[in-house]
């Protein structure tokens, strides 16, 4: 299992459109992928759960995957929050 | 002939099409218990439901992207996401298996989310519970077999008449403009959205039906008699005849009116009028500039942020503005800053208020929120670089309202030119003059202010504090009230005396008689509903301003609105015909 700490940077944070977007980028993997913030941790590959996680502008977050295909899945889950969800 | 129901006028012209009801509200649910031998066909019951529930979401994408663009549409990837979400769909199975009817199963594990989402004390969430009722609305209604209120389920032939108890601005990005040939509501009144709305896509629409929701079908044959604010239900043939005759009188009316396209505004006796168009979507804007409004007297910004997931970036409000700018190449476009309660913005989760209309909005949110403000104006200085932008202030009631803007365009500017991005800083400001508070000083403005606008709508509901959107009280909402002509005329006369413009952009200028009375009361500056432009163009065109001035001073001084309107009438029909006259006051 690996892990990374990622900071939302799109200003408004992770609303709906961006959850959404994470889901669909999380449903192209096998691993079981994570995403934590303080003590709530939701499954990546959930809308409800990463919308529950209503992370704002600059809160970190913690992904986690395990399986097959897990660093490439980190990697493209913290590159698209990296990119702040295409919002200027 | 059929049934006739009675409301108000919204949008002139007749149509006959098919009644489509539209109701968005949660249905209500019967408990239903079943046999563990039948979970395994509701599962599947349930599943067929999800199905088709995505189906009609992606054809809902489809048409809110091309009616609306891509950043609405995108509300609709997170709905299908949430039906395909096994942490929802995974608690419906499990009531199932618990043999509760899948209608049942729904509406609790909704709720439970729902519940989730409204304790939250982080905004953002609280948002979501609004998300997620209408996923349970679309997905119960196929589960209970209701028919499909959708507002975009017509196809392009359809000739649907939208039969609907209120249009939300949020349903109205979802409508397809090309299926929908009129709109009929229960409530509202001339001056709600609805209307205002139709007014500018030029559909036929009557507001204030009461009850048409339920005496109305979906499928039924329907005329919508929009000129006379009638809806005639089960029309017989001859009914249907006779009103096919009077469209087509109207259509010539209308044709007649199409020529005034190209046509001055200049009174009978010379006198030059500037006729400017209201603008409420970027989208229609091309008709408009073609309709021959010489600019824009007021362009909306609500519906930047209104049924909105996310605020709209600087860069995207810039296109929207550049978008109006570059239809009125060289013409001033008016645009006004957001007129909005906070509650309707799509972040911060700002409190419902009671008495909204007198509360925490316009101008007063927005300079309690400088961060979100300043991102529309920073957009307006730069958007000023490619047309010439004037900036109006909402619901102004004192000029320390119009200083701080200032002081807040002046960092905006001065951040801009930190970025070294392209903008201008002496972008023109001006106020709508919509409160007694502002039309009672408008001298006082002069040293803050480069123009005036009356918005008269909010000037009539506030000073005979009447709301404009209570159906209750159409017949009380009269801009033509001594109260009311009084306060525009010591604007006009004011403003004239410090000398700055004083235009009007509310729907009292898109009025024939009302229009009659403010050149009286001497407008020189009018902007209107697209709709309008002919009309009051070809009113403009037959009136000497010395009767006007003598009819508004009448008006003035008469005890009641109905008195006043009945002198206006007079003169009209003195300097236009009767017959003229009659015709220019059906069609408005």
């Amino acid at each position: 299992m690996i892990e990374r700490m990622v900071e939302v940077q799109n200003a408004h944070g992770i609303h709906a459109r961006p959850a959404a977007q994470i889901v669909k980028v999380a449903a192209r993997f096998s691993s079981q992928i994570t995403l934590a913030r303080d003590a709530l941790e939701v499954n990546a590959k959930s809308i409800m759960g990463v919308m529950m996680l209503a992370a704002e502008c600059g809160a970190q977050l913690r992904i986690r995957a395990d399986g097959p295909d897990a660093s490439d899945a980190i990697e493209a889950i913290a590159a698209l929050i990296a990119s702040r969800f295409g919002e200027s | 002939m059929g049934t006739p129901l009675h409301g108000v006028s919204a949008s002139p012209g007749i149509v006959v099409g098919t009644a489509q009801i539209l109701r968005w509200e949660v249905p209500e649910v019967p408990v239903r218990v079943i046999p563990d031998e039948a979970v395994p066909a509701e599962l599947a019951r349930l599943h067929t439901a999800i199905g088709a529930a995505v189906d009609r979401l992606q054809q809902c994408k489809a048409r809110a992207q091309q009616n609306a663009g891509p950043a609405e549409a995108a509300i609709f990837d997170v709905q299908v996401a949430v039906l395909g979400d096994e942490a929802l769909t995974g608690g419906i199975e499990a009531l199932i298996r618990q043999n509760l009817g899948a209608e049942k199963a729904v509406e609790l594990v909704f709720l439970e989310w729902r519940e989730r989402f409204t304790r939250s004390t982080n905004p953002l969430m609280r948002e979501r519970a609004g998300d997620l009722v209408d996923i349970e609305i679309r997905l119960l209604s196929i589960l209970l077999g209701l028919p499909d209120g959708d507002p975009i389920a017509a196809g392009p032939d359809a000739e649907t008449i939208l039969v609907t108890h209120d249009l939300t601005p949020s349903l109205t990005v979802q409508l397809d403009r090309t299926s929908i040939r009129g709109i009929a509501t229960d409530a509202g009144t001339r001056t709600s959205h609805v209307a205002i709305l139709a007014r500018s896509l030029g559909i036929p629409a009557v507001v204030g039906l009461i009850d048409a929701t339920s005496r109305v079908q979906t499928g039924d044959r329907v005329i919508l008699d929009a000129t006379n604010g009638e809806l005639v239900l089960r029309p017989t043939a001859a009914t249907l005849a006779r009103f096919a005759e009077r469209a087509q009188e109207e259509a010539a009316v209308r044709s007649e009116l199409a020529s005034m396209t190209t046509a001055e505004a200049v009174t009978a006796d010379g006198v030059r009028i500037t006729l400017r168009a209201n603008v409420d979507l970027p989208d229609g804007v091309e008709r408009l500039a073609a309709s021959g409004a010489e600019g824009v007297g007021l362009m909306r910004t609500e519906f930047l942020v209104v049924g909105r997931t996310a605020m709209p970036s600087e860069d995207e409000q810039v296109e929207a503005y550049r978008a109006v700018l570059e239809a009125f190449p060289g013409q001033p476009v008016v645009i006004r800053t957001y007129d909005v309660g906070g509650d309707k913005l799509p972040v911060g989760g700002f409190p419902h208020e009671p008495n909204p209309f007198l509360g925490w909005r316009a101008i007063r949110m927005c300079l309690d929120e400088p961060a979100l403000f300043s991102v529309q104006l920073r957009a307006l200085l730069r958007a000023a670089v490619h047309g010439d932008v004037r900036i109006m202030l909402p619901l102004v009631v004192g000029v320390d309202e119009v200083r701080q803007t200032r002081y807040l365009l002046r960092e905006a500017a001065a951040e801009l030119a930190r970025r070294g991005v392209a903008h201008r800083a002496d972008v023109p400001v001006g106020i709508m003059v919509e409160t007694p508070a502002a039309a009672l000083t408008t001298a006082r403005f002069a040293e803050a202010v480069d123009f005036f606008s009356v918005g008269t709508n909010d000037l009539v509901q506030y000073t005979l504090a009447v709301d404009r959107g209570n159906a209750a009280l159409v017949t009380r909402f009269t801009p033509l009230h001594p109260a009311v002509l009084r306060l525009i005329d010591g604007t006009v006369r004011d403003a004239a005396a410090v000398g700055r413009e004083c235009s009007v952009c509310g729907e009292m200028a898109s009025q024939p008689l009302m229009a009659y009375a403010l050149l009286g009361l001497g407008v020189r500056t009018l902007s209107v509903s697209a709709a309008a432009i002919p009309v009051i163009k070809r009113l403009i065109r037959g009136v000497r301003l010395g009767a006007a001035s003598a009819a508004a001073q009448a008006a003035l001084v008469a005890p009641t609105a109905h008195e006043a309107e009945r002198g206006l009438r007079q003169s009209l029909s003195e300097a236009l015909g009767a017959g003229v006259t009659d015709g220019l006051l059906g069609l408005s």
